[in-house]
């Protein structure tokens, strides 16, 4: 590569630097998604204020979650054309505005748009990029950075919530979101931090461009289809997104995908409908609250204990497995949520759910990463988040049309459950097809001629290997040492 | 329940119907002391033109009708014929209202207090009454020795009471008082006292419903306008109204004068008052006011007005704090990036000299090989 810039190019620190990148990825989920579930503490003082009833504050919260989610993929492309730094700072100037401005609100129309939607789109253009950034710094204990980096947003809801309730108190509603807005104005200090940092896989040298190129052309052989959208992609939008977006047409992205659709359907529902049930039951206002405590303290220790345990030699290689395993264990829970009539029930279940709850959240950038690769990840992540925001905003509706339907909770808890069940379930098909073809085309590439075999020109077994993407490559030439032993010490 | 004939309306002569009205008044009331009729209605009293049966108490709507009613014939002689009544005539203008707002659909509240010998702490029991009721309030004692000598009275504040009936089965004895609660004056706290050895007190405190404001000082802004709410919880008062206090003396506030305050609610259990243009002088106390039948209950709520230079100080303190730390991270980076430069100017020179070396070394290799060559070939 072109030396003039004189960028070096390192593997993943582990280390050093990588945990200012930890800290400030924590500061960002506090600025962003503790602030978030931190609006919903104003709406008591915006219902008396403007006379207006539960619901119509409640959008507020909808509209910063729904637009923080649906322009993720918008933050990626900032940071990735521009860098993450300038990215990150953008959109701490942009929420801290939202707040300032929304200080300022002289009715419930404008806190839709300066709370809503300018501070929504601010913490979009933060959130993925902070988390992709972590990625890149981390192999080794990749899921414990991602784990204390996603735990700032149970941590930051613990603290923020007393503050916020302190500030509303000392100056009213119109100075705690100023202060807010300040307080969110740290996202340009997290910006900061992001030092940029190529990595050796970034670049492409000129052995890797000519897979690159044949890739491609296998590709066009196998599916008309992906030319077609390849031709629309590249006379729409350009050579370069083609590029960073070109993982999702990978099949095993678009299974992610599916499955985070409902997943994203499933989980939501309980941190709206826990208490009510509760209530239903039985339970007293005070232990209905407890019972969010737990799931909130819990779901911190999850974040950060999973992560560490992912992390462990014995589990590295199954983190595709423990993400299932938290995924579909999550989906039980609910399942056996309606059978839990009294709180001595639904404390292990709120500490249960808790802590998978925290574990597949902090396994997603992971698992997304090991997909698609540290290139893409900044712009992956952008999707993974965006497919977030439409089952976010849909589901705790639905549930809740069936729960006055119905007249109990047991419809609604049921089909979160198989919907987290069946997410899980996807993916674990998925990896087992994969497998299954995988062992198949090995015992193929057993049989056929070994001079082909050998025509490996310092690289893959191509008339093997055409079907599998770039990760499995390497995994098929290191249990078939005898065929490239050169390529292996590279 | 039909209404009686005659008494369809006060429309008519009210010479001929008004003393008919207070007959038939009068052999209800007796039937209902008797048989303990609440709703009032239903009085087949003694014969007289038909069976008489008076409606829900349709005519006999509001107390101030009624209390004119009396007091124009308070005066007059009872004649009766063919009707025994052995009701002492209509003397005291109380308990006239007594009788007649019994027939009112009154509603009944019974409380009840258990003693024993052991309690030590007087015990009390608090009732919150909104509306005229009737009332029968029940002390239960548990004797140690003999059920006889035990003293049982009964006493509001410090006034002695009578009417109330005592029995008693083996060990326990009941004791019972009756009234009814119209207005404000017979609001207080009733005691039942039990006298063994030592004296047993149950006390009932009755009270009006209280208002819920808020504890914690409001705080708005010069220039801003503010809500401040009275909530009831489960009560409707009569009447709200709202009064602004500096120091000890409560002023009513003016909704009419300018358009500064405006005071509306959407339930009866609620009211809200809105502030417009708030200055530094609006700030102190202001009391909401509840007005029931049976009294009233208020409750304060502090205002507080800033500036808006109160938030501005700590909003700016954060925002040197944030450019304070961008600068020092942006400086450091651009300090270890320097640094990485010259010691990549330092490696890259040292690799040419490498290169150059192993350049050098190689042609040298090369040589003797080559050397070695020609001598062997030789």
């Amino acid at each position: 590569m072109t030396k003039g810039t004189r960028v070096r190019s390192t593997s993943p620190p582990d280390g050093g630097w990588g945990w200012m990148i930890v800290a400030g990825c924590f500061l960002v989920t506090i600025c962003t998604r503790a602030v978030t579930r931190c609006i919903s503490i104003f709406f008591v003082e915006f219902q008396t204020y403007f006379t207006q009833d539960y619901a119509q504050t409640a959008w507020i919260h909808s509209i910063v979650d729904c637009v923080t989610m649906l322009c993720a993929p918008l933050g990626s492309v900032v940071s990735n054309h521009l860098s993450c730094q300038v990215g990150i700072m953008l959109g701490g100037l942009l929420a801290s505005t939202g707040l300032i401005l929304g200080s300022f609100a002289t009715s419930l129309k404008h806190l839709y748009l300066t709370l809503g939607v300018l501070t929504g789109l601010g913490f979009a253009l933060c959130y993925s990029p902070a988390i992709a950034m972590v990625g890149k710094y981390f192999s080794r204990r990749k899921a414990l950075a991602y784990g204390i980096a996603m735990s700032g947003s149970g941590i930051g809801t613990f603290i923020l919530a007393p503050v916020v309730q302190l500030l509303i108190e000392q100056f009213s509603w119109r100075g705690a979101l100023l202060i807010l807005g300040g307080f969110v104005l740290n996202l340009c200090v997290c910006g900061a931090l992001m030092r940029p940092i190529t990595l050796k896989e970034d670049q492409t040298t000129p052995e890797q461009n000519h897979i690159g190129r044949t890739q491609k052309q296998d590709f066009k052989r196998v599916s008309p289809c992906s030319t077609l959208t390849k031709k629309w992609v590249h006379t729409c939008l350009g050579c370069s997104l083609q590029q960073e977006y070109s993982f999702l047409l990978m099949s095993d992205f678009v299974v992610l995908a599916i499955s985070v659709l409902f997943m994203a359907y499933g989980c939501s529902p309980l941190f709206v409908y826990l208490v009510p049930y509760a209530l239903s039951v039985g339970v007293s206002h005070q232990q209905a609250a407890f019972l969010m405590s737990i799931l909130g303290v819990i779901d911190i220790i999850g974040n950060i204990t999973f992560g560490w345990l992912t992390d462990r030699r014995c589990l590295k290689n199954y983190r595709y497995v423990c993400y299932l395993f938290a995924v579909g264990l999550d989906g039980l829970c609910y399942l056996c949520l309606p059978m839990l009539q009294s709180l001595p029930l639904l404390v292990p279940f709120s500490c249960t759910f808790g802590y998978f709850d925290g574990a597949y959240v902090t396994l997603i950038p992971v698992v997304t990463a090991e997909i698609v690769g540290t290139t893409s990840l900044s712009s992956a992540l952008g999707v993974v988040y965006f497919l977030h925001a439409v089952p976010y905003l849909v589901s705790p509706p639905i549930a809740g049309r069936l729960v006055d339907m119905t007249g109990s909770y047991t419809a609604a808890f049921l089909l979160c459950g198989f919907s987290m069940i069946l997410s899980s379930v996807l993916l674990g098909f998925a990896r087992l097809v994969k497998k299954m073809r995988k062992t198949q085309l090995r015992f193929l590439a057993e049989e056929s001629d070994p001079k082909l075999q050998l025509w490996t020109n310092g690289s893959v077994a191509y008339s093997v290997a055409r079907e599998l993407d770039h990760k499995d490559e390497q995994s098929v030439v290191l249990t078939a040492p005898r065929y490239s032993p050169t390529r292996q010490m590279a | 329940m039909r209404a009686l004939p005659g008494l369809r309306g006060l429309r008519g002569p009210p010479s001929l119907q008004l003393p008919l009205l207070l007959l038939c008044l009068l052999a209800a009331v007796r039937r209902g002391w008797a048989d303990g009729n609440t709703t009032g209605a239903k009085a087949t009293g003694p014969s007289w033109g038909g069976r008489a049966r008076l409606g829900p108490a349709s005519p006999l709507t509001t107390l101030p009708i009624r209390e004119e009613m009396m007091t124009k014939y308070s005066n007059l002689s009872l004649e009766s014929h063919n009707i025994s009544l052995t009701a002492s005539p209509l003397t005291t203008l109380p308990i006239r209202e007594e009788m007649m707002t019994k027939y009112s659909n009154l509603s009944l509240e019974s409380h009840s207090i258990s003693l024993t010998e052991q309690s030590s702490v007087p015990v009390e029991k608090n009732i919150t009454l909104e509306r005229p009721s009737r009332i029968e309030l029940t002390c239960n004692f548990t004797a140690s020795g003999d059920v006889n000598s035990v003293n049982v009275t009964w006493k509001k504040g410090d006034e002695q009471l009578t009417n109330y009936c005592i029995n008693a089965t083996g060990k326990n004895l009941y004791t019972q008082y009756m009234f009814t609660i119209i207005n404000s004056n017979q609001m207080g706290n009733y005691s039942c006292f039990f006298e063994e050895e030592k004296k047993q007190r149950g006390t009932f405190n009755f009270r009006v419903p209280e208002v819920q404001g808020k504890n914690k000082p409001l705080v708005t802004y010069v220039g801003d306008s503010t809500v401040l709410i009275c909530k009831c919880q489960h009560c409707s008062p009569l009447n709200w109204t709202w009064y602004s206090s500096n120091g000890s003396i409560q002023v009513p506030v003016d909704v009419h004068v300018n358009d500064k305050y405006a005071i509306n609610g959407t339930n009866a259990n609620e009211t809200r008052l809105k502030i417009m243009q708030l200055s530094e002088d609006d700030k102190g106390s202001y009391w909401c006011h509840a007005v029931f039948q049976l009294g009233e209950s208020q409750m304060h709520v502090e205002l507080v007005v800033l500036s808006y230079l109160v938030p501005l100080k700590p909003f700016l303190g954060i925002v040197v704090e944030v450019i304070i730390l961008v600068a020092i991270i942006l400086f450091c980076e651009m300090y270890t990036q320097k640094k990485k430069m010259h010691t990549d100017d330092g490696k890259e020179f040292e690799q040419v000299e490498q290169l150059k070396s192993d350049d050098s070394n190689g042609v040298e290799n090369n040589a003797p090989r080559h050397r070695k060559s020609e001598s062997v070939s030789q």
